[in-house]
């Protein structure tokens, strides 16, 4: 097979305990990995220098090399309880945080060797989802009674707040821009706040600004697009709202009925959109136009994770 | 060594690792009837007058007359003296033919590994296979302790860039449904633009049968042969792994889509172009014809196959029979000549590798097929249907259907049809009515099938029997206990209509033992509702089957028939 160095892949793993790595223009499968015999796959990222994958799921985080033929992974975490739901990279990939149903998130030293675990945040409750605020040092998390953190890995402050009670969230997102925070709940709401950070280096402050009424069922993902323009939100209803960061309106709906959309990623210039779905299909759409371009299948189950790195290549002057 | 110059030993021999090398079994069936070694001895045996205990005594001259035939010309014609019995080898006797049989020697799969290796090698080998793949993986603790980072700076701050002025939530409302350009371009953005759909792989929809990686699911590792690459390419084959579940259809497609990626320049037709042909793993193609696409590869235990373009059919003679007369005894000239007719009709209409004359060749032969008018290949496909219905009406298949007891009662049951009985089993969710007994009835029983009654969706099928309840002239087949049990049934079943297996005596149009007059076989019938479909299904299967027996008792019941229509229209005429 071709080097991926230079080719854009999008990788995808799901119920059928393996994970897919896919030439995303083409929409040609590159390599199938084994996952874990007993999970599917929660979360997935890649590393910032793009030549290694991470996934998550059932007792297991592991870490594949993108660049060797070898489908076997190069790291593997042992000991792990319960489902592990999220993980994501410092953008220098230093560091990289999981977060687990047994309550706590942690922040893995990847620079040393060998790797080890150098923060640990106790929530109390599973830890649904986990995100990194672009200043690299807040994490945003979401919990399972409900509770929204944001968590200073540098001074280990944190702050809490619950949006709305006997709802579970499932997802949270900061925006690339650093001005909102999105948390994602059981119910179909989606509540925002604004981010407000002090020059003085200190931990940014939580205002509430708005709650959507996003889906009519569970949320599964929420994201922002990389212009920070375009909230999105994916949900057990079968569909995947593009909401406008400027008023929160609804910009876009894409469908894909009888189908939980289960996870999404956006190109670097914000104007297409992977989506992972149950039907095993992946799809890439042009949001313009809301039409499907590319299909990626081949998983024999529900996808439930995808991870896509893009580049910005030029800028256009207008 | 003394061995090797003895013939009797040799041709044991030679014999031997034939069998036990051949996997076809062919080779067996062959020479089974032709025992060499044996006959030799036998013959030996036979004119040297040799008594059976003395071939042991016999060896020690051995070594005098090796040395003898050895300055022999070679042509010279064997004699008798020169086939020596190599003792041990020795199964001329009759009497002892079967108890001197060595025990078959099994094959493994593995052919041509010379000694297998124990289990334990084995285990041992996949457990060193394992360390050195869990040498390459690092480990990590996820419970370990927390070790705080020594650099201050390992977390570190980031300044996040202040946004472009140019985004203000006004300058976004003014075009409602764009978000207008970011003035920026993506990766992505540029490779689809370079890449048009017209450039994605038309056999991305197979890509899901891949069977690489897959976890808990049964997998297939075939070896394919591409006939379509040009020649150092071809004679290496690609190696695929797909889901067990997959058609032979969905192979195709499957390694299509997989030559598609790793020969960029080849072009490939569309699917039903391509038939997977058997192979030996020598790369030569075998004659025979593709494997059937509607079957799970899961199927066939072959190793290599080749893709390759389908191959017209090779002119089979089809005789059409009309009215599939040629499955009746044929007994007037004029079937004769029909049948005559058909061969010359079928004959006639062949034509070399299946060109577009052909209308048989032309539904499945090569490129043929869209020239070939739609009509031809719809009446190809009804004759071959018809062809598969005759092949197919003794193997066993059971359907549903209602059978009518009494005039208005009907129950759920199953009817099984084979080429040996016909089984009448009520539902098992049946609810409401008792369960009732199951009837089997020998086909030797069983005289006619007919629709009596055709509706719209719905028709009445009427299966016809010998009864048991008068003297058999049919013996055989027929005092089995099925059809004793049937009748015991039949007679509770006339007192009430919850007790044994329906059968409808009193249902109209039936005649009981209205042919009694001139045979003393007497038919019964039971009647079931059922759509259209399933009654034609079953009623030309049933017939079908009869047909091919042509047993007695269904010309009997021709026959009474036919007597019994002449006789009334005698009536009516008289009447008139």
């Amino acid at each position: 097979m071709e080097a991926m160095g230079d080719q854009l892949i999008l990788a995808t793993g799901g119920y059928d305990h393996t994970i897919k790595v896919w030439q995303a223009h083409t929409g040609n499968c590159i390599k199938t990995m084994r996952f874990v015999e007993t999970s599917q796959v929660n979360a997935l990222d890649r590393t910032p220098d793009k030549t290694r994958l991470a996934a998550c799921g059932y007792q297991c985080i592991r870490l594949y090399d993108l660049e060797s033929n070898c489908t076997a992974p190069v790291i593997n975490f042992d000991g792990v309880q319960k489902n592990v739901t999220r993980l994501g990279f410092q953008e220098d990939g230093n560091w990289m945080f999981t977060a687990g149903e047994d309550h706590h998130v942690r922040i893995w030293d990847m620079i040393s060797a060998p790797p080890h675990c150098s923060r640990v945040f106790d929530c109390e409750s599973p830890v649904n989802a986990a995100c990194l605020h672009p200043n690299q040092v807040e994490i945003g998390m979401g919990s399972q009674n409900g509770n929204v953190f944001l968590w200073d890995v540098k001074s280990e402050k944190h702050e809490c707040i619950v949006p709305e009670v006997d709802a579970s969230i499932q997802d949270v997102a900061i925006s690339p821009d650093g001005h909102y925070l999105a948390a994602a709940n059981n119910k179909g709401n989606c509540y925002i706040w604004s981010l407000c950070s002090s020059p003085d280096q200190k931990m940014s402050t939580m205002r509430p600004t708005k709650k959507i009424t996003a889906h009519s069922r569970y949320i599964l993902r929420c994201k922002f697009s990389p212009d920070s323009r375009l909230l999105l939100t994916t949900s057990g209803d079968g569909t995947a709202c593009l909401w406008k960061t400027s008023d929160f309106s609804k910009w876009r709906e894409l469908s894909i009925e009888n189908y939980w959309v289960w996870d999404a990623a956006f190109s670097a210039d914000s104007k297409w959109l992977f989506t992972a779905s149950s039907d095993g299909v992946a799809r890439l759409w042009k949001l313009e136009t809301k039409t499907p371009t590319r299909e990626y299948t081949g998983h024999t189950k529900a996808i439930t994770a995808l991870s896509f790195k893009d580049e910005i290549i030029r800028k256009v002057n207008h | 060594m003394a061995t090797y110059s003895n013939q009797h030993w040799l041709l044991s021999h030679i014999r031997n690792s034939f069998i036990s090398t051949d996997d076809t079994g062919m080779c067996e069936t062959v020479m089974l009837s032709d025992d060499m070694p044996k006959h030799y001895l036998r013959k030996f045996n036979s004119s040297a007058g040799v008594e059976s205990h003395r071939r042991r005594p016999l060896k020690p001259p051995l070594v005098s007359t090796q040395t003898e035939r050895n300055i022999r010309h070679p042509d010279a014609p064997m004699q008798e003296v020169d086939f020596v019995c190599y003792p041990g080898l020795d199964l001329s006797d009759d009497e002892e033919d079967m108890s001197t049989h060595s025990f078959d020697i099994q094959m493994y799969p593995e052919v041509g590994a010379h000694r297998f290796r124990s289990n334990t090698a084995q285990k041992l080998e996949k457990l060193d296979i394992a360390k050195r793949r869990a040498a390459r993986i690092k480990s990590i603790n996820y419970n370990e302790e927390v070790q705080p980072p020594d650099d201050k700076d390992f977390f570190k701050r980031k300044a996040i860039p202040n946004i472009k002025p140019n985004i203000s939530p006004k300058e976004t409302k003014s075009n409602d449904d764009d978000l207008s350009d970011e003035g920026v371009q993506s990766m992505l953005t540029e490779q689809l633009a370079k890449s048009p759909k017209q450039t994605q792989n038309k056999f991305v929809e197979f890509a899901r049968f891949d069977g690489t990686s897959q976890v808990g699911m049964q997998t297939k590792r075939i070896n394919v042969y591409l006939n379509m690459l040009p020649e150092p390419d071809r004679n290496y084959p690609l190696k695929v792994c797909v889901l067990s579940t997959a058609k032979i259809q969905e192979v195709i497609g499957f390694v299509c889509y997989k030559t598609s990626l790793q020969y960029p320049d080849v072009p490939l037709k569309s699917l039903q172009h391509y038939g997977l042909y058997m192979t030996e793993d020598n790369d030569d193609m075998e004659d025979f014809p593709p494997l059937d696409n509607r079957e799970p590869c899961s199927k066939f235990g072959f190793s290599h196959l080749t893709l390759a373009e389908r191959r017209p059919l090779a002119p089979v003679t089809r005789v059409d029979y009309p009215g599939q007369l040629g499955t009746k005894s044929m007994t007037s000239e004029d079937d004769k000549a029909n049948l005559a007719d058909a061969a010359v009709r079928a004959l006639k209409n062949i034509t070399l590798n299946g060109g577009a004359a052909d209308p048989g060749g032309g539904a499945t032969g090569g490129g043929g097929g869209d020239e070939s008018p739609h009509d031809n290949v719809k009446e190809y496909e009804k004759r071959l249907l018809n062809h598969n219905d005759m092949l197919e009406a003794p193997m066993h298949r059971s359907f549903r259907l209602n059978i009518i007891d009494k005039r208005f009662f009907k129950s759920d049951v199953t009817l099984g049809i084979s080429g040996e009985r016909i089984e009448i089993d009520q539902y098992k969710n049946a609810k409401f009515w008792p369960q009732k007994k199951p009837v089997s009835t020998p086909i030797d029983a069983v005289a006619h099938c007919e629709i009596v009654e055709r509706r719209q969706l719905k028709a009445l099928l009427r299966i016809w029997l010998k009864s048991n309840s008068s003297s058999s002239s049919l013996p055989s087949g027929c005092t089995s206990a099925p059809i004793n049990a049937s009748v015991t049934t039949l007679n509770t079943g006339t007192g009430s209509s919850s007790a044994g297996i329906a059968h409808s005596p009193s249902s109209p149009g039936n005649s009981f033992g209205f042919f009694s007059t001139t045979s003393n076989i007497r038919f019964k019938h039971y009647d079931f509702d059922t759509d259209t479909h399933t009654a034609e299904q079953i009623h030309s299967k049933l017939n079908c089957i009869l047909e091919m027996r042509s047993s007695e008792l269904r010309r009997e019941f021709l026959q009474q028939r036919e007597r019994k229509l002449e006789r009334q229209q005698v009536k009516k005429q008289l009447k008139l």
